[in-house]
């Protein structure tokens, strides 16, 4: 029923290739596009020059989509795929066409090396797809395909190098997701076939590794909340395998959220991450240190409504979980004079705050 | 002519924009939309039977056309004639026909067999043979065959159990497991399990904290924190807080405004934000957050399937959402 179309960047960046077709994108669904009134004289002197335009992309349309119905498997069909494709990357029956095409006809008749470097090409071609649109669902499917379509190395297959095409096309792939996060931090279909690529690369890399790359992501932007969130991910994993010491990996992470919460304490990012680092355990001890440490802060910013929700937050969890070691009514009166606050200082969100506070009278 | 406001929803305006959708032929973006074509008609469809004028589109050439969108080789519909079968249009083409009441022009047989046959050993749907995967197909998937009475053909506990997968800390749910919560995900992750009788695997209160703070001080919506607004998240966001009874812990009366300030007072249509160009996606998606909103003299929308609630409730479908009573 839908998808998430989203161009980020917005309609000025659409990329050479599509400045033949104009720079304005896709009518059913557009983001960030500036709306600009035109007389209706300046409608029709832009439909006269779209006519050609018009007739150029149906006649390619039309030839592409019967040659497809014919089972034309030739490199003559593979080729009006790709101009096609440069003028819309989202027409998906083209790039399922042209899977079709490679495998039916070009890998039928290509050694495993020519098939190597065919899909090496296609890997360049997705990639300056992606360039210009790096939120096209399409085109990071077409990725994916063509690494997994990676042959061994022929005549090798009980050594180890066997592997050597695949792993080289992958370890790259890596470094191609490492540049789309480097021009969009948040952009989530980088980040989902990062997870993708690390978790099916044939050379492992260390988790580590990963973890030392979102401490890069978080260190250039606090607010960046992917690089936290994978975070948690590869901490829970880590912390699981036993790979890291847990308690003294939590004090870590405490110490670097006290920083990011001083730097910025009205940034959801950090109150986020905080609240599942408390979630992951450490009991009484750890929600009154918390719980101190953040008072302080809101000594120093009486405003601070993530200060007050946290606070609120961790005592009602201090009530739920150790009643027995705490004096419940003070707590419980405390969070009620924070709810008040809440709902003055943060109006829009009044009713959670009220049902909350009616939660602890009933 | 006194210049028209954007104080107030447009609902002629906006009807006649989307009737003026299929006239744009000399439009070269109306020709690079093709692999859009059927979701835009259900987007245009949907919006003008919650605008309350359901006959502004032809219902004869309108079904006419779905069903010329048919892929007889894979058993399914393509976004356009020619075009390959996808979940994603094939959902599309069966909430036309269920909202024109025309679902016995359809080979429901065939199209039950295609949607069964893309579900992967984890629970989670295909799109189409291709293999990408994405919680987005798994809820086209849920949805469609609720709506064809074909439910108990399903392994639910498959596909809730992948669904409890992707949950996050913070109450949401991403595109796949270990991805990043995203409203749009958590819509769909919601709906299917309120199709599926399982929202108790929803962590309510949890969940309802994160989408209530996706409002921001201008009162629009963003997907994800630190992010932007967008009139699409009206939907994605409200619909997920109306299925676990939670509208009230957002401001109405400021997305309200947000969503109608979208407007485009001259040609009609909303906007992704304030002065930007519009178009039929973000037409319905404002509309319908509107209607959840109880925006006067709008229809009924079924959070759930997105679709008129009259339409859901005909079929016996309708499930314990709530929505802000309808204003005066």
């Amino acid at each position: 029923m839908f998808w998430l179309i989203d161009r980020g960047g917005g309609g000025a960046r659409l990329g050479a290739w599509r400045q033949r077709y104009g720079a304005r994108p896709l009518r059913s669904a557009m983001h960030n596009v500036k709306r600009t009134r035109q007389t209706p004289e300046e409608r029709e002197a832009r439909k006269r020059k779209e006519q050609t335009k018009i007739e150029e992309f149906t006649s390619l349309s039309q030839t592409v989509l019967s040659k497809k119905k014919d089972g034309d498997w030739s490199q003559d069909a593979f080729n009006l795929t790709t101009r096609l494709l440069q003028v819309n990357p989202e027409f998906y029956t083209i790039w399922n066409y042209r899977r079709e095409i490679l495998i039916n006809g070009t890998f039928a008749k290509s050694s495993p090396d020519e098939i190597k470097s065919v899909l090496t090409d296609e890997l360049a071609m997705a990639m300056s797809a992606l360039k210009a649109h790096p939120k096209v669902y399409w085109i990071w499917n077409h990725r994916r395909w063509c690494l997994e379509n990676v042959p061994n190395v022929p005549g090798q297959e009980s050594e180890p190098s066997h592997l050597g095409w695949k792993q080289s096309a992958w370890d790259r792939e890596l470094f191609v997701v490492e540049k789309m996060l480097d021009t969009d931090p948040r952009n989530f279909h980088a980040w989902n076939y990062r997870r993708y690529v690390l978790a099916r690369m044939p050379n492992a890399k260390p988790e580590s590794a990963e973890l030392a790359y979102t401490s890069r992501k978080i260190e250039t932007n606090f607010s960046n909340f992917s690089a936290w969130h994978q975070r948690s991910k590869i901490l829970t994993s880590l912390w699981a395998q036993g790979k890291l010491d847990e308690a003294k990996s939590r004090e870590e992470e405490f110490e670097l959220l006290r920083n990011a919460m001083y730097t910025d304490p009205n940034d959801q990012s950090v109150w986020m991450y905080h609240r599942w680092l408390v979630g992951t355990g450490g009991g009484k001890t750890i929600l009154e240190r918390e719980i101190t440490a953040i008072q302080e802060l809101l000594d120093e910013q009486p405003d601070s409504k993530w200060c007050m929700e946290s606070i609120v937050h961790y005592k009602r969890l201090l009530v739920k979980s150790c009643a027995d070691e705490v004096d419940v009514t003070s707590l419980l009166g405390e969070c009620k004079e924070l709810y008040k606050r809440l709902q003055e200082l943060d109006p829009a969100r009044r009713r959670r705050y009220q049902e909350l506070a009616e939660e602890i009278d009933s | 002519m006194a210049p028209s406001t954007t104080d107030v929803l447009l609902t002629d305006l906006h009807v006649s924009y989307v009737q003026k959708l299929g006239q744009n032929k000399d439009d070269l973006t109306y020709h690079l939309t093709s692999h859009l074509r059927l979701n835009a008609i259900y987007w245009g469809f949907t919006a003008v039977c919650i605008l309350g004028r359901p006959d502004a589109l032809d219902r004869d050439e309108m079904i006419a056309f779905v069903m010329s969108c048919w892929d007889e080789e894979a058993g399914a519909f393509g976004a356009h004639p020619d075009h390959d079968a996808h979940l994603l249009s094939t959902l599309s083409a069966i909430q036309i026909l269920v909202m024109q009441d025309a679902l016995d022009r359809l080979d429901v047989d065939r199209v039950v067999k295609f949607i069964l046959s893309l579900q992967q050993p984890s629970g989670v749907f295909a799109g189409d043979k291709w293999g990408e995967v994405d919680t987005r197909f798994l809820y086209c998937a849920v949805n469609a065959l609720s709506l064809l009475g074909r439910l108990d053909l399903l392994d639910k506990e498959k596909t809730v159990g992948y669904i409890e997968r992707c949950r996050n800390y913070d109450g949401g749910f991403g595109n796949s497991i270990g991805a990043e919560s995203h409203s749009a995900q958590v819509f769909v992750c919601v709906a299917a399990l309120a199709i599926l009788d399982r929202l108790d695997v929803v962590d309510v209160d949890t969940l309802a904290w994160w989408l209530s703070e996706r409002q921001l001080p201008n009162g629009g919506l963003n997907g994800r924190p630190e992010k932007l607004e967008d009139v699409c998240y009206s939907f994605w966001v409200l619909s997920a807080l109306s299925i676990i009874n939670k509208v009230p812990w957002i401001d109405a009366e400021k997305l309200s405004s947000f969503i109608l300030s979208a407007q485009d007072p001259e040609s009609g249509g909303i906007a992704d934000r304030p002065g930007d160009m519009v178009d039929v996606f973000h037409t319905l998606f404002g509309v319908a957050g509107l209607s959840i909103l109880g925006y006067p003299g709008l229809v009924d929308l079924d959070p759930v399937y997105c679709m008129p609630a009259n339409v859901i409730e005909t079929r016996g479908l309708r499930k314990n959402w709530q929505a802000l009573p309808r204003r005066q």
